[in-house]
C-alpha cells in the first residue's frame, strides 16, 4: 500500500546520494554481480534510491540496465551481491515475491488486453471478489481512487483497445499502483510516446513522486533524463562507473560518462539530391479488410541522393505505406514507380531484385530468421542474387565468405557465420541486415526504424552507413520514431497523419516540438514549407 | 567442436525421448502383469539361426522403407510449417491408380515401372495440391482439409477397388486389382544380401529400398542446398520474413504440397513393385500416420527419419514374435506412442538447450575485447529482454504475463 500522505517530495536531491540520510533508502543495491555462462551482465552494480525520487538509470543498450532491473524485480537471482529495500535485506525468487514487497514494473511492451476494460486490465490477475465474482464496484472504486490520486485520468469503462499510447501506458502504471507498488521501475517509458505524451508522463511522475512512490526510470534519451530525474546513476558494460545531479550535468558529459566518448549527431546539411526520381508513388491507398483506408492517398517523390522523411505516431500507416511500397501489400489505387517504371504490379522478389534495399521496422518479424546461422540470413531477401547463389543452388561458401565480409566492414559481432542470429544481440542484429542491404548496391532503400534498439555506437554507425550511401545517389525512405533522427537525416520530411500526409517540413527549420504538433494533429499545414 | 556440440544436442532429444518411453512401456508391461524385461527380449531376438536372422532384417527393412518415405512426405510439409496429415490418402489413392495404370499396360521392364512411379507421384501430388490450392485460394487450414480429404481418397478407393478397377473374381474375400504383369515389377536385392554373405532370406528384400534412398539424398540437396529449399526452410522458420525477403508466399505453399504429396504417392510403390504386385484390401494401411510419428522422431531430417523408421519396423517386427510369447503385440504400438509423445517434448528441452548455447556463444562474442571489467554484452544472454530488439513495437501486445505473475 502507498505510504500514505507523508510525502516526502520536499527532501532535497543533493549532489552525492548517501550522505547519511535518517530515512533508510528505498531501494539499494550493493555489489551486484550477475553472470550468464561466458559473460558478466552485471558487475559489482552499487545503486542508492531515496525514497519518493525519481531516479533514472541511463546507459547504452546492452550495458546492463535491464539485467539490473530483472535482478530487482525478481526475475532471477544475482550470484553476488545485496538488494535492500527500506533498509531490510530481501531475496526475491519471484517477480510475485517483488510486488508483494512493493516494486512494480511498467514494461515498456504494453502488456494489456485489447478487448478488455481500462477495469478489467487492471484487475486482471488480482481481482477482488465477492462470494466468487468479480466485484466491479470495488474495483472500480479503488481504481478511481488511483486515478484521482495520482490524476491518472482513467475512465475504468473504456476499452483498452480505444486508447491512445500514452492513456495505455498510464493503464500500466494504473496496474502497477493497484497492487501496492510503493516503487515504480519504468523501462524505456518514452520510447512510443511523442513530444506532448512524454510531457503528460512526466506529470504522472511529479504525482507520483508527491504522494511518496519511488520512481527508477530507465532510458538512454539524455534530455528526457535530465528534465524528470532526481538523481542519475550511469552504467556503462555492465557496471555502475557513477551518480549525477541533472541540474548540473549536461548531457554532453553524461553522454560521455555512458560510452565513453562523443555522442554522435545525425546532422547532414548539404544536399546530394540530384534530379532523377528513384520512387514516385502517387495516390497510393492501402485499405484494411473493412475498407477502411490505411494509407490514404500518398503521393510523394524521392530522387537519387535524397532522404524522405516520413513523421508519424506510429500506427498512423507508416508501416503499411513500406508495406506497400515493398509490394507486401495490395493497393486499392494508386502506382509504384521505381526509376520511372510502373512496378505496381511487381512481386516483392522483383522489387528487390531491380534495386530495393529494405530495412524492416520489426527485424525479428521481418528481418530475420532467428533460428538460422548468419550466412543463412545473408541469404535472406537475396536469394536470387550472387554471391549468396550460383543459379539453382546456394553458394554456401560464397554466402560465408561475404558473412564473414560483412560482419568485418560492419562491426558485427559475432563469433563467426555458424552463429545463430538470435544469439546476437538487437545492435548487431541490425547491423547485419543493414549490411546485408547495402551489399546488394541497391538504388532505393526503405529503412523503417534503422536506429531501433540499437545502442549509441551502432546508431552512428549506421547513420554514417545512410549518408554516405544518399552522397553516392541512393534513394532513401525513412521511417522513424525518433525525431532528432528524422530532422537530422532526412532532405525533406513528411509527416504522416491517419494514414494521409497532412505536412511537409522544412526539416532544417523545424523543431522536435513541432513536428510533435504536426504528428498529433494539434498543427495543421498552415505555414509548413 | 562447436558441430559435435550441435549434433551432440540434437541427438539428445531422440535418445532421451527412447529411454524414457521404454521405461514408461516397461511400466505399463507390468501393471499388465507381464514381464518387461522378457519382453525386451522377444523384442531384441532376430532369431537363432542364420537365415531366420537374415529374414527378420529383411522385414525390418521391408517395413522401414515405406516409413521412410511417408516421414519424409510428411516432413517436407513440417519443413514449411505445414501439417499434411493428409498422406495417408494420397498415398492409397496413389497406390491404387497406379497399381491400375500399371496392370492396363504392357511395356518394356524399366519403362513400365517408371510409368507406375510416375503415375503414382503424379496422383499423390494432384491430391495433396487441392489442399494447398484451397489453402492459398480460400484460407482453409491445411490440416483440416487433408484430414477430410483422407476421407475422400480412402472412400475413392474403396470405390474404385470393388467397382471400375476390381480385378479378382467376385465372391473372393479378398477384393484386388489386376494383377501387374511381370514387366512392372521391381527386381529383389537379395541377391545382394547372399553376396554380402547372409543367409538366403524367405521373403525378397524390397528393390525400391535403392529409390527410396536417392529419394532421401535428392530431398536433403534440395532442401539444404537449393534457393528453392531456402525458400521453403524460411517460411518455415519465419513466414513473415519470408515473405518480406521476396518469397511468393502461396506459391510455396501448393509447390510443398505437391512435393510431399509426390513423394507421399511413393509409399505404397515397394509393396506393390516388390511384392504384391496389385492393390487390394489386404494391402499395408496406416503408413501415412505413422509416417508423421517418424518424421516428428526424426526430426525432419532425412537421415533421422531413416532412423526413426528402422527404429519402427524395429518394433513392428516384434509383434509377431511377442504374440508367440503370449504378450500382447499392443506394447509395441505402446512403446511407439510413447516413443512420439516423450519425442515431442525432448526435442523442445533440447531446442531450448541449443537457443542458451546459441546465446551463450553470442554473448561471449559480444563482449568487448578484454578491458579489465570482463562485462558487456550484458542483456543479450537472456534472449528478448527489452532491449533484445524488439523495441517500441506497435503497443498492442495482447500477452498477459510478467506484471502480475
Amino acid at each position: 500500500m502507498p505510504p500514505g500522505d507523508r510525502a516526502t517530495a520536499g527532501v532535497p536531491a543533493g549532489s552525492g546520494a548517501d550522505d547519511g540520510a535518517a530515512e533508510p533508502l528505498a531501494v539499494e543495491l550493493r555489489g551486484i554481480t550477475k553472470r550468464f555462462p561466458g559473460v558478466v551482465a552485471n558487475k559489482d552494480i552499487e545503486l542508492r534510491v531515496r525514497r519518493g525520487e525519481v531516479h533514472a538509470i541511463v546507459g547504452e543498450n546492452g550495458a546492463g540496465k535491464s539485467t539490473l532491473m530483472k535482478t530487482l524485480y525478481g526475475m532471477h537471482r544475482p550470484d553476488e551481491g545485496q538488494v535492500l529495500l527500506h533498509g531490510r535485506e530481501v531475496h526475491f525468487r519471484s517477480p510475485a515475491d517483488a510486488i508483494d514487497a512493493g516494486i512494480g514494473m511498467v514494461h515498456q511492451h504494453f502488456m494489456l488486453a485489447d478487448n478488455f476494460t481500462v477495469l478489467e486490465n487492471v484487475v486482471l490477475g488480482s481481482e477482488p471478489t465477492k462470494g466468487g465474482r468479480l466485484d466491479r464496484a470495488e474495483a472500480r472504486r479503488r481504481i478511481l481512487d488511483i486515478s484521482d490520486r495520482y490524476a491518472l485520468d482513467l475512465d475504468p469503462d473504456e476499452l483498452v483497445e480505444d486508447l491512445g499510447v500514452g492513456d495505455r501506458q498510464r493503464v500500466e502504471i494504473a496496474k502497477v499502483l493497484y497492487r501496492g507498488a510503493t516503487t515504480l521501475i519504468l523501462d524505456e517509458p518514452t520510447a512510443v510516446l511523442v513530444p506532448q505524451e512524454v510531457d503528460e508522463l512526466f506529470g504522472n511522475l511529479a504525482e507520483l513522486k508527491r504522494e511518496g512512490l519511488t520512481v527508477l526510470f530507465i532510458s538512454h534519451k539524455l534530455d528526457e533524463v535530465r528534465r524528470v530525474a532526481d538523481s542519475i546513476t550511469v552504467i556503462r558494460r555492465g557496471t555502475t562507473v557513477g551518480t549525477a545531479d541533472p541540474r548540473t550535468t549536461t548531457s554532453r558529459e553524461l553522454a560521455e560518462m555512458m560510452v565513453g566518448a562523443e555522442l554522435p549527431t545525425p546532422e547532414t546539411r548539404t544536399s546530394t539530391v540530384r534530379d532523377a526520381p528513384v520512387l514516385q508513388l502517387s495516390g497510393v491507398t492501402v485499405a484494411d479488410a473493412g475498407g477502411r483506408a490505411l494509407v490514404d492517398d500518398v503521393t510523394l517523390t524521392v530522387r537519387e541522393g535524397e532522404v524522405v522523411g516520413i513523421a508519424g505516431v506510429e500506427g498512423n500507416g507508416q508501416a503499411e505505406l513500406v508495406e506497400a511500397i515493398m509490394g507486401l501489400r495490395p493497393l486499392v489505387a494508386g502506382t509504384v514507380s521505381l526509376g520511372g517504371e510502373d512496378v505496381t504490379a511487381w512481386s516483392t522478389r522483383r522489387r528487390r531484385e531491380a534495386g530495393v534495399g529494405y530495412i524492416p521496422e520489426d527485424r525479428h518479424r521481418q528481418g530475420m530468421l532467428l533460428d538460422a546461422p548468419l550466412w543463412e540470413n545473408r541469404i535472406l531477401g537475396h536469394q536470387t542474387r550472387p554471391p549468396a547463389v550460383k543459379g539453382w543452388f546456394l553458394d554456401r561458401r560464397g554466402a560465408r565468405a561475404d558473412t564473414g565480409r560483412i560482419m568485418r566492414e560492419y562491426d558485427v559481432r559475432a563469433p563467426g557465420p555458424d552463429t545463430l542470429a538470435v544469439a546476437l544481440s538487437g545492435g548487431n542484429q541490425q547491423k547485419l541486415i543493414v549490411g546485408r542491404e547495402m551489399s546488394a548496391s541497391p538504388r532505393l532503400l526503405i529503412a523503417a526504424h534503422p536506429t531501433r534498439g540499437v545502442d549509441v555506437g551502432a546508431q552512428a554507425v549506421i547513420w554514417e552507413l545512410l549518408k554516405d550511401a544518399r552522397a553516392e545517389g541512393l534513394g532513401i525512405v525513412l521511417v522513424s520514431a525518433d525525431l532528432d533522427e528524422l530532422i537530422g537525416l532526412s532532405d525533406t520530411l513528411h509527416v504522416m497523419l491517419r494514414g494521409a500526409l497532412v505536412a511537409t517540413v522544412d526539416p532544417s527549420r523545424v523543431t522536435p516540438e513541432e513536428l510533435g504538433g504536426y504528428m498529433t494533429g494539434a498543427r495543421t499545414t498552415a505555414g509548413a514549407a | 567442436m562447436n558441430r559435435l556440440r550441435r549434433t551432440g544436442l540434437a541427438l539428445l532429444g531422440p535418445v532421451l525421448a527412447i529411454l524414457v518411453a521404454l521405461v514408461v512401456s516397461g511400466i505399463v508391461i507390468a501393471l499388465i502383469g507381464e514381464d518387461p524385461f522378457g519382453a525386451l527380449r522377444v523384442v531384441a531376438d532376430l532369431g537363432d539361426t542364420p537365415s531366420q536372422q537374415t529374414q527378420s532384417i529383411v522385414v525390418i527393412l521391408n517395413r522401414a522403407v515405406p516409413l521412410f518415405l511417408a516421414g519424409l512426405a510428411v516432413s517436407i510439409a513440417f519443413r514449411m510449417g505445414l501439417f499434411n496429415i493428409g498422406v495417408e490418402g494420397q498415398y492409397r489413392l496413389a497406390t491404387i491408380l497406379a497399381a491400375a495404370v500399371g496392370a492396363a499396360v504392357t511395356l518394356p521392364g524399366p519403362l513400365h515401372v517408371l510409368l507406375i512411379v510416375v503415375v503414382a507421384m503424379v496422383v499423390g501430388a494432384l491430391w495433396a495440391g487441392i489442399v494447398g490450392v484451397l489453402k492459398v485460394t480460400r484460407g482453409v487450414s491445411e490440416v483440416i482439409s487433408s484430414i477430410m480429404l483422407n476421407f475422400v481418397a480412402l472412400g475413392t478407393a474403396s470405390f474404385l477397388l470393388t467397382g471400375p478397377l476390381r480385378g479378382s473374381a467376385e465372391g473372393q474375400s479378398i477384393v484386388t486389382t489386376e494383377t501387374i504383369p511381370e514387366s512392372g515389377w521391381f527386381p529383389s536385392l537379395n541377391g545382394l544380401l547372399t553376396g554380402l554373405g547372409l543367409a538366403e532370406p524367405r521373403s525378397e528384400l524390397y528393390g525400391f529400398l535403392l529409390v527410396a534412398a536417392v529419394v532421401g539424398i535428392l530431398l536433403s540437396v534440395l532442401l539444404k542446398r537449393t534457393r528453392f529449399g531456402f525458400d521453403l526452410r524460411a517460411t518455415g522458420l519465419s513466414p513473415s520474413a519470408a515473405r518480406a525477403s521476396g518469397v511468393d508466399a502461396s506459391g510455396m505453399v501448393v509447390k510443398t504440397m505437391l512435393l510431399s504429396g509426390a513423394v507421399a504417392g511413393l509409399i505404397g510403390l515397394p509393396e506393390l513393385l516388390g511384392e504384391a504386385h496389385e492393390f487390394g484390401t489386404e494391402f499395408t494401411a496406416g503408413l501415412g500416420f505413422l509416417g508423421i510419428a517418424v518424421a516428428l522422431l526424426g526430426r525432419n531430417s532425412p537421415l533421422g527419419i531413416a532412423v526413426a523408421a528402422l527404429l519402427f519396423a524395429f518394433l513392428d517386427r516384434a509383434a509377431l514374435p511377442l504374440q508367440f510369447a503370449d504378450i500382447p503385440s499392443s506394447v509395441v504400438t505402446i512403446i511407439q506412442g510413447t516413443i512420439v509423445l516423450a519425442v515431442v517434448i525432448a526435442n523442445e528441452i533440447a531446442r531450448r538447450l541449443a537457443l542458451r548455447s546459441a546465446e551463450r556463444a553470442g554473448s561471449s562474442a559480444a563482449a568487448p575485447p578484454p578491458d579489465g571489467n570482463g562485462g558487456g554484452g550484458g542483456d543479450s544472454p537472456t534472449g528478448d529482454g527489452p532491449d533484445g530488439g524488439r523495441r517500441a513495437a506497435t503497443p498492442v501486445a495482447g500477452e498477459q504475463q510478467g506484471a502480475q505473475a
